[in-house]
């Protein structure tokens, strides 16, 4: 019994126990009947048929009763058996069932969301099942602007190796590059006997597949454009052929017009966010039109906006040209200075003409390149971002922004952003540049309305004295009783006073037409040695302190030019060298003939010249004003005479000067061409 | 040629007049001589007038002698100069030669 199956045990006791109940209703039955019925008389010899008769019909119905048994115990297996078989189909249907769901499940999933992340959770899930449990895998998404794979997704034994990681185009191995970026072909490559070099290779270049044993790349591709990649990574040789990687390759292709759309939206999103950060920065740009508080309100918004440490707009029309015009630094950073040049970032960008962003400057080939120029005017610079600012086609500055405190991964929307207010800064550029010449022209009329005040307290102090002697002489003679010698001599000096009145006018008139170019040269052949000796034997008498030594070069010949002009300028440097070296001093007056030029040169040992005024005092009213010069007599108008008269032979004229030694004075006239020069000069 | 107008001027008064060529001279000058009272140009090669000025108020025999300013600018700012030198008048040219002797008659009075 205890071999046969429970069921056959349950059957056999059951149908025992039937045939027992039913043996002994029978034999009651038929017992009590042939009672009832008087048979039973005779009981001892009808007792032994009786119960063989009842031994052989217990006997028939336990067969009976054990064959129900067998057959009820037969059915019941083959029906136990058609239950399993039922249900083991049902599981294969399930898991088939379970791999469509994970299909449908992906479709449903990334048609929903847009957010890449989820999409990429998603994926990794879906395909995950497909692979051998101990392959990696990531979703790199391809971002344009970054230039760079950012990692959306990763699963496996090697997720911390793979996850938030970015991969520029050079991070990545040369092989993916070519066969994955540029060709968009499937890569799978295993560690083994064939292709043991180029497994070598591969794992050089990316680390995460240290110990690894095969690799597949499949480029993610929707509408023509490269949107990613799946990366996986198997820890057996055969765990990445063709056969296996089929279901993550169609799942991909599947996903990738997801990734694709969710990228379109984020950039749509990321537009649109970003229009409205310029707009509010536009607005308040156009608010205002002075160009620095426009720099301030863009660029040191966006700075704050971006989280940087410094902000820096350069301005020039070279890479080499760039130079620091506005900066911002965030608290504790210490500031470039304006006017530094050679800021890095921002002439790699300018020289590329487009944004240029460095993560780590301390990891980047192209600034630690020992080749690379070392001049980082930036010497705490870790990350940076730069923009060049073109103004009609030209280049007119960079915008940078830079990080001291961390490493930083730009993002596409951070550059969007800096390229989209280096737009804004166009119009703050092109402003800056008027509105310098507008403040450079006001500081200029500024400068030329307080040199007119000036001209007029000189010139009128220069009058005044005149007229002091014309009203004093003449108040004497008309009052007073003189002598006829007296009256003589009253009225001569009141002559000289007069002329020399007559004289200061004529000067200035004078600077008044040769500015105004209505002045006429009376051009005569001339000899220059004999002007500058007559100039200098005019002087002497006037200068008893200033011995006058005269150098002439007798090459120097004739040249044409206009005579009374000539011995003005001479007159007037002969008289600044005298009036401006009141300790007296030799002076001394040099000709030399310098191919077609004549070079005269008038030296004295005064008080000299400020470098800063060497310019200056040959334009009108430019005298040096000092406490020195305050009693020096003049109208401020002899070298604007002396410079104006030189131009127009076609000349020039120039100052060298030495502070406290004296100063020497430069003239050149052309000899042969002085014609055609002065008609040049004077049209 | 004021040096010339202003000695003909006072000739015809009571008055002794010393007359020096630039500040340095007069400030020589103005030691030996002692005068009542000293009309001086500002603008003057070597040491101007404000220079003379100084250096009287540094020299004490000298300090005390009133210093008249003849300039010839009409601007407040000079002026003004003239007084912070401790000028004691100012002779704006051009002026008349009955002014420059009122004025010279001023430091007479007692």
């Amino acid at each position: 019994m205890r071999k046969l199956p429970r069921s056959l045990r349950f059957y056999v006791a059951a149908s025992t126990l039937y045939a027992a109940v039913v043996f002994f209703a029978v034999q009651f039955i038929y017992t009590f009947q042939l009672t009832q019925s008087g048979l039973l008389v005779a009981q001892r010899d009808s007792g032994d048929v009786l119960s063989s008769i009842q031994t052989v019909s217990f006997i028939v119905w336990l067969g009976i009763s054990l064959i129900a048994a067998a057959v009820m115990h037969r059915l019941a297996t083959a029906l136990a058996g058609a239950r399993s078989a039922e249900g083991e189909a049902r599981i294969a249907e399930e898991q088939k069932e379970q791999e469509l769901g994970s299909i449908f499940g992906l479709s449903a999933a990334i048609a929903g969301p847009l957010d890449l992340d989820q999409i990429g959770a998603y994926f990794v899930a879906a395909i995950r099942g497909a692979l051998p449990a101990d392959t990696s895998l990531a979703l790199i998404v391809y971002d344009d602007v970054l230039e760079a794979f950012r990692t959306v997704a990763a699963d496996g034994p090697r997720t911390a190796a793979l996850r938030e990681k970015n991969y520029s185009a050079a991070d990545l191995p040369a092989v993916v590059r070519t066969r994955v970026i540029d060709h968009r072909q499937s890569l799978l490559l295993a560690d083994d006997d064939a292709h043991a070099d180029m497994w070598k290779k591969v794992v050089a270049e990316l680390p995460a597949l240290a110990t690894a044993k095969s690799f597949a790349a499949l480029p993610l591709v929707s509408r023509e454009r490269l949107v990613g990649a799946l990366l996986l990574i198997g820890e057996g040789s055969g765990d990445l052929i063709a056969d296996k990687v089929q279901l993550p390759m169609i799942m991909g292709q599947y996903v990738a017009g997801s990734i694709h759309s969710a990228l379109s939206v984020k950039e749509a999103e990321a537009r649109a966010e970003r229009e409205a950060l310029v707009n509010r920065i536009a607005q308040r740009a156009r608010a205002s039109l002075d160009p620095e508080e426009i720099l301030r309100g863009t660029v040191e918004e966006l700075a704050k906006v971006l989280d940087v440490s410094r902000a820096l707009v350069c301005t020039g029309a070279t890479e080499d040209d760039l130079s620091v015009t506005y900066e911002w630094d965030s608290t504790g950073v210490a500031p470039v200075g304006l006017g530094a040049k050679h800021v890095p970032i921002a002439r790699l960008a300018a020289r590329l003409g487009r944004t240029v962003v460095v993560t780590d400057v301390r990891k980047d080939r192209r600034f630690t390149d020992p080749r690379a120029p070392q001049d980082l005017i930036e010497e705490d610079l870790i990350a940076a971002a730069a923009t060049p600012i073109r103004v009609g086609g030209q280049l007119a500055g960079a915008l940078s922004f830079s990080q001291v405190d961390r490493s930083r991964e730009w993002t596409a929307d951070d550059v969007r952003l800096i390229e989209a207010v280096a737009q804004e800064l166009r119009v703050a550029i092109t402003g800056a540049e008027a509105f310098g010449r507008q403040r450079a022209a006001v500081v200029e009329l500024e400068r030329l309305n307080r040199a007119k005040s000036d001209f007029v307290s000189i010139v009128s102090h220069e009058f005044r004295t005149p007229l002091t002697g014309i009203q004093g002489f003449s108040e004497m003679m008309a009052s007073e009783d003189l002598t006829p010698d007296e009256m003589r001599e009253y009225a001569g000096d009141i002559n000289k006073d007069a002329h020399r009145l007559n004289r200061m006018i004529t000067e200035m008139l004078d600077l008044d037409k040769m500015e105004s170019g209505r002045m006429q040269l009376n051009r005569e052949r001339l000899d220059l040695n004999a002007i500058v000796s007559d100039a200098v034997d005019r002087v002497r008498p006037n200068a008893p302190h200033h011995p006058v030594a005269l150098r002439l070069d007798p090459l120097v010949g004739e040249m044409n030019g206009d005579r009374d002009k000539l011995t003005q300028v001479m007159a007037n440097l002969l008289s600044n060298a005298v009036k401006y070296s009141p300790n007296g001093g030799e002076i001394v007056v040099s000709t030399r003939a310098e191919g077609g030029a004549a070079h005269v040169a008038v030296r004295d040992h005064g008080m000299g010249i400020p470098e800063a005024a060497l310019e200056t005092i040959f334009e009108r009213y430019g005298r040096v004003e000092s406490h020195a010069t305050r009693h020096i007599q003049g109208t401020g108008l002899g070298l604007p005479i002396v410079r104006q008269i030189v131009h127009l032979h076609g000349g020039t004229v120039w100052a060298e000067s030495n502070v406290g030694k004296g100063s020497v004075f430069h003239v050149t006239l052309p000899r042969a061409a002085a014609g055609t020069a002065v008609a040049e000069a004077a049209s | 040629m004021i040096r010339k107008l202003v000695q003909t001027a006072l000739r015809s008064t009571s008055h002794e007049v010393h007359i020096a060529e630039d500040g340095r001279r007069c400030l020589a000058l103005i030691g030996e001589v002692r005068p009542d009272v000293v009309f001086s140009d500002v603008m003057m090669p070597g040491m101007d007038g404000f220079d003379l000025a100084d250096a009287m108020h540094a020299t004490p025999g000298l300090a005390h002698i009133p210093i008249v300013f003849m300039t010839a600018s009409v601007q407040r700012e000079q002026i003004e100069e003239c007084f912070r030198h401790g000028a004691a008048g100012h002779l704006a040219k051009p002026f008349t030669m009955s002014e420059l002797r009122a004025r010279v008659a001023q430091f007479f009075k007692s």
